[in-house]
């Protein structure tokens, strides 16, 4: 195998967009990522040297790219604790039998195929613009990123009830976002 | 509480934590219990299991979700200008 160079002069007509997206989809806020992504290729052409051949350009680009996310994360952490005790911040609703209503669904979509379906991840972006800063970088920190709860916890300095309670809520507002955003498509 | 009369507005937040953390046994055993007789909770689970798949696939570096969102002619620029005078 031929080992892999650097042609800067190619990168934003290469990767430009392809970072960009990655780092929307983790940044809420466009002017963030758009800085990102600049600092991202500024530190890549000051660090050229660093770029031993093993693995191709792309993958080193993104490589940068995740530091600077995560440094973004650390570099921006308020007080990222909520107050677990309000419970309309629960938005799921419940009849007088203790069922849910309105009744969950499958989404029409067989679950196993969802993660193939394009546009049902096209919602789930916009979706996830809906949620407050605090619960979009949690749930991309646990769900998009994959850390552990622990990790989360130590990083950010939650409590660890508090991030459950959190991620409950996040998840559900999704949920709810999901469904009144597909469903009413047909 | 009896097993038996626990409603899905109890259980459910147990649904969302499993996927957080480990529950001690006896929450594991309630939330199971509610699971293997209650529809709406088993839907509402893999509910949120297409969410983390979805966003686990949404946060891939190849993802098309997004591809009509692209970085401002602007900065483009920007870069490539900077790019050029440094090389």
């Amino acid at each position: 195998m031929s080992e892999e160079t650097l042609d800067p002069e190619k990168w934003v007509e290469n990767y430009a967009d392809m970072l960009y997206r990655y780092t929307l989809v983790r940044v809420k806020d466009p002017d963030a990522a758009d800085e990102l992504v600049q600092a991202t290729l500024f530190a890549a052409l000051k660090s050229q040297h660093t770029f031993a051949g093993k693995s191709t350009e792309k993958t080193w680009l993104f490589g940068i790219l995740k530091h600077k996310t995560m440094d973004h994360f650390r570099s921006t952490k308020k007080n990222i604790n909520v107050d677990i005790t309000d419970t309309d911040a629960d938005r799921i609703q419940f009849d007088t039998t203790g069922h849910m209503t309105p009744s969950p669904n499958n989404w029409n979509v067989d679950p196993e195929k969802a993660i193939e379906n394009k546009e049902l991840a096209q919602v789930l972006a916009k979706c996830m613009n809906g949620l407050s800063e605090k619960f979009h970088r949690l749930f991309v920190l646990k769900e998009i990123e994959g850390l552990s709860s622990e990790e989360i916890c130590k990083e950010f300095n939650v409590k660890p009830t508090n991030l459950w309670v959190m991620l409950h809520r996040a998840r559900n507002q999704l949920k709810l976002c999901m469904e009144a955003n597909w469903l009413t498509k047909e | 509480m009896s097993i038996l009369k626990m409603t899905c507005k109890d259980v459910y937040p147990l649904i969302s934590e499993e996927m957080d953390h480990s529950l001690s046994f006896s929450r594991r055993v309630r939330l199971k219990m509610h699971l293997a007789v209650c529809n709406l909770c088993q839907v509402y689970s893999r509910q949120l299991q297409m969410l983390r798949n979805l966003a686990r696939n949404l946060g891939k570096e190849n993802s098309q979700a997004i591809e009509k969102k692209t970085l401002s002619p602007d900065t483009k620029e920007k870069i490539q200008k900077y790019i050029k005078g440094k090389i």
